[in-house]
């Protein structure tokens, strides 16, 4: 009983942590404009609209985050193993990794926008000064958090997994759960700001991102107050119940009916979740309504 | 992705690259068995320099293959590399001192096949893929062959799986405290994985030029060889780790100063604090 | 120069001659696994191939909309195709890895790695409708189908002028658990299959007691298994040039192609895999 209840108090810690990873992260993407809503940030100066948005092309988040928690991982195991203690190796790996985030940071945006010559797309020295330091505080944020709940999984409820490993698995994890909620949010209600609101972009407008703000031109660091609306939290919300309801599961119903408990309990968690997602999307076509009249037309 | 890519030409051809880099990036593994020769650790960073060119090498594989518009992006090309490579890598341990040239062959032919898989029978047919597969996972294995020998100094299996550990003043051998034990083997796999896709990713645009792509490889693998640098203070002597760590840090401090005079050379404009220059919209 | 015009446009085609010899690259990779190895290497290969062609199968079910889904502009999931299944599909192997651990049963540990990817995939798909519909106020639509093959709904006025669609209609999200599912589950089982294979086969090639090879057995079996996750993703990408809307898209009728492929590739990695254990000459 002791077991089972320490192991709660430890996986509703990890869940705390998950979410404040995920929220971090996702804040750090939309600041550095990273994964696929970047796209529209390159392809704009090639339309004519030239910009001073950081241009963070460091491949797509779900990699470049397996990259930065698997680094801090592995840091803090090296750490670790020189008989640190743990959370000033975690601290210390953390440190390090969000650096070599950050020089990934500044040779994306200054690559890019160097090979944008042809545009006459200048590099902004002054965005590289303000933005990265932005980013890899919010990017130190989500890794601490990531390697500190992979050391709770490893030490306190003995995954067999080492710590770089399961850092590799929940910075994918957390990289592809923050992307899928949060780039739609960015791409559409940030970059096309002056788009409709309730309805995609059309193809016509692309490129024509919004270059302008109230002080001025836009620059990316707003992003982070943007994001904190709502993407940053549903991002943290996302894998913080990745997180907690793997955990929960395996620790409550694991010893029921050796290994099926857990099964038949995550099987019910998909249909609840399921059954979630059919009335948000019923929800929807109900009150949005449609955009016009109901037609035979195929797609 | 929405930019145009181009295959650009001019530059270094493609295959001096890749000879110098299967040569230095093998000549520089089995400097480490200098390590072996003269009983220290002190050699070790050879492996971080063999990194580096299998890096380079890799790099403009990359650049070669993603010029013709596989449909997806740039960084799903250094998984497949990587993915590959890290099999091939670790079987070839098991050859002692033919390790770097097993694990080239061993990855040749992994990647021939793959690339014969991706461009036949996924029907891609892109005239470079099947080179460009091989030529990636031999850079994979290699590049991983070389954080292995930086972080514990050699590369057979017996060395990857064993480390010490000191317990009451006595050194006990254990499996727990070794390259693979720790999978440290994770952390060289998205390294390297990242390192070689990012040049070309960063460089991608009409404005690509060679020596500052090339020039931000160097970068990325001495940035790599930093961080593995501590990390093999856990496994290798401090006196060996510090020399990695101080030939990492002069190689990213020069490469990254350089690689900034280069993309100031090529940028339209370099400004502080200006607002949006006023071109007309096309 | 352009080059992006020289590739010619045979997208979904199959080419029976590439898919033989695909098969008889697979027959004489099991060939030469029987021969050095002929019962516990090859049931681990074959589990290795079997784990391999789910992960290829099952990441053709996730619905991927790329760099215009980020826009509202595709449904689908505004991520890469490969990464966002290895996510979902490494976070099963996750929940697999610790059933094996706790030494439940072959089939137990298999399913708990599927359920866990699709569990994953599940939460992540909810939050993304969650975020279209209450922080963009866009409904999902298909621009794919006019019917929703599950539900029924019609899509065609709930599509947004000058788009293909936007958001996860339910099919995409049915099928985004089902990749999940079998994604999860395909890299358990290589997980599984690695991890016996290696824990009993390594005292004997280390000359060391099994419970001081268990870390060594469990590292490699899992950086492999990743390793493999992400060569069968990325195959699957290709096979589907980056973007599906999911398996009601008719790019799903590429999966024939995916599958050889898949067994190939897992069959050549799995064989490297099981050689490590082996004794062969000149080690």
């Amino acid at each position: 009983m002791e077991q089972i209840v320490f192991g709660i108090g430890i996986t509703a810690l990890t869940g705390a942590l998950a979410t404040v990873a995920g929220a971090a992260e996702d804040t750090e993407s939309n600041i550095g404009s990273q994964g696929d809503p970047n796209s529209q940030v390159q392809l704009a100066p090639q339309m004519g609209f030239l910009h001073r948005i950081f241009n963070k092309a460091v491949a797509g988040e779900p990699p470049a985050y397996g990259l930065w928690c698997c680094l801090g991982a592995g840091l803090a195991w090296a750490f670790m193993a020189m008989q640190l203690n743990a959370v000033l190796a975690i601290v210390l790996g953390s440190v390090l990794a969000v650096f070599v985030q950050g020089v990934y940071a500044t040779t994306a945006y200054v690559g890019r926008t160097a090979s944008l010559s042809k545009f006459g797309q200048p590099v902004y020295v002054d965005i590289l000064k303000s933005m990265t330091t932005v980013t890899m505080a919010h990017a130190f944020i989500a890794i601490f958090a990531t390697v500190a709940l992979c050391q709770l999984i490893n030490g306190a409820l003995g995954h067999p997994f080492p710590l770089p490993l399961l850092a590799l698995v929940w910075g994918i994890a957390l990289g592809a759960a923050g992307s899928a909620t949060g780039n739609p949010y960015y791409g559409k209600e940030r970059q096309y700001q002056n788009q409709k609101f309730g309805a995609g972009v059309p193809i016509s407008a692309s490129g024509n991102i919004v270059r302008y703000a109230e002080a001025g031109e836009r620059n990316s660091i707003d992003n982070g107050w943007f994001t904190a609306k709502i993407g940053g939290s549903a991002s943290g919300i996302c894998f913080g119940l990745i997180v907690f309801l793997e955990l929960w599961r395996t620790i409550l119903f694991d010893k029921i009916g050796a290994g099926w408990g857990s099964i038949a309990i995550g099987v019910l968690m998909i249909l609840i979740f399921t059954v979630v997602d059919r009335y948000i999307e019923v929800w929807a076509r109900k009150n949005y309504g449609p955009y016009s009249e109901i037609k035979e037309a195929s797609s | 992705m929405s930019v145009k890519v181009e295959v650009i030409e001019g530059g270094i051809p493609h295959n001096k690259i890749m000879i110098a880099g299967v040569v230095s990036t093998l000549v520089c593994l089995y400097l480490t068995y200098l390590n072996v020769l003269t009983g220290t650790e002190m050699f070790s960073f050879f492996g971080g320099l063999a990194v580096v060119s299998a890096l380079i090498w890799g790099s403009h594989t990359i650049k070669v293959l993603c010029s013709y518009g596989i449909g997806t992006g740039v960084p799903s090309a250094g998984m497949i590399a990587f993915g590959s490579g890290v099999i091939a890598m670790l079987l070839a341990t098991r050859f002692n001192i033919l390790a770097p040239i097993v694990a080239l062959v061993l990855a040749a032919i992994i990647g021939f096949i793959l690339g014969y898989v991706a461009n036949n029978i996924l029907n891609m047919k892109i005239p470079a893929m099947v080179q460009a597969l091989t030529e990636m996972a031999v850079v994979g294995a290699l590049s991983l062959m070389g954080f292995a020998a930086l972080m514990t100094g050699g590369f057979t299996f017996a060395g990857l799986t064993t480390g010490t550990v000191t317990v009451l003043g006595q050194t006990l051998l254990t499996q727990q405290h070794s390259f693979m034990g720790g999978c440290l083997i994770a952390v060289a796999f998205l390294l390297g994985a990242i390192a070689i896709q990012h040049p070309f990713n960063a460089c991608l645009g009409p404005g690509w030029k060679q020596d500052r792509m090339l020039m931000l490889t160097a970068e990325c693998g001495f940035l790599s060889m930093l961080v593995a640098a501590v990390m093999s203070f856990a496994l290798i002597t401090s006196g060996s780790a510090i020399i990695s760590l101080i030939i990492a840090i002069i190689g990213w401090v020069y490469t990254y100063y350089q690689y900034m005079v280069l993309s100031k050379r090529d940028a339209a404009a370099w400004l502080d604090a200006k607002p949006i220059p006023e071109v007309e919209a096309h | 120069m352009s080059a992006v015009a020289a590739k010619p446009a045979a997208g979904g085609a199959i080419n029976p001659t590439a898919m033989g010899v695909g098969v008889v690259l697979l027959l004489i990779l099991l060939g030469i696994c029987w021969f050095v190895s002929p019962t516990v290497g090859l049931m681990a290969l074959i589990g290795i191939i079997i784990g391999g062609v789910l992960i290829g199968f099952g990441v053709h079910f996730v619905p991927v909309g790329g760099a215009p889904a980020a826009m509202g502009q595709a449904p689908g999931i505004a991520t890469g195709v490969a990464m966002l299944a290895a996510g979902g599909g490494l976070a099963g192997l996750f929940g697999g890895a610790w059933a094996a651990a706790a030494g439940q049963t072959p089939i137990v540990v298999i399913i708990t790695g599927g359920v866990g990817g699709g569990l994953m995939m599940a939460i992540t798909c909810m939050m993304v409708n969650f975020v279209y519909v209450f922080g963009m106020g866009i409904p999902a639509a298909s621009g794919k189908v006019a019917k929703d093959p599950i539900t029924g709904d019609t899509q065609a006025e709930y599509k947004s002028q000058g788009t293909e669609g936007h958001g996860l209609p339910f099919v995409s999200f049915v099928g985004c658990v089902t990749g999940g599912i079998f994604a999860g589950a395909g890299g358990t089982l290589i997980y599984l299959e690695l991890l016996n294979l290696y824990k009993g086969a390594l005292p004997t090639l280390m000359q060391l007691k099994p419970e001081q090879v268990l870390p060594i057995a469990i590292s490699m079996a899992g950086i492999f298994a990743v390793g493999m996750f992400l060569v069968n993703a990325v195959l699957t990408a290709y096979n589907i040039t980056g973007t599906i809307e999911g398996p009601h898209d008719p790019k799903f009728k590429r999966w024939p192609r995916a599958i050889v492929a898949s067994a190939v590739a897992s069959a050549l990695c799995g064989l490297a895999a099981v050689l490590i254990v082996l004794p062969l000459p000149f080690t």
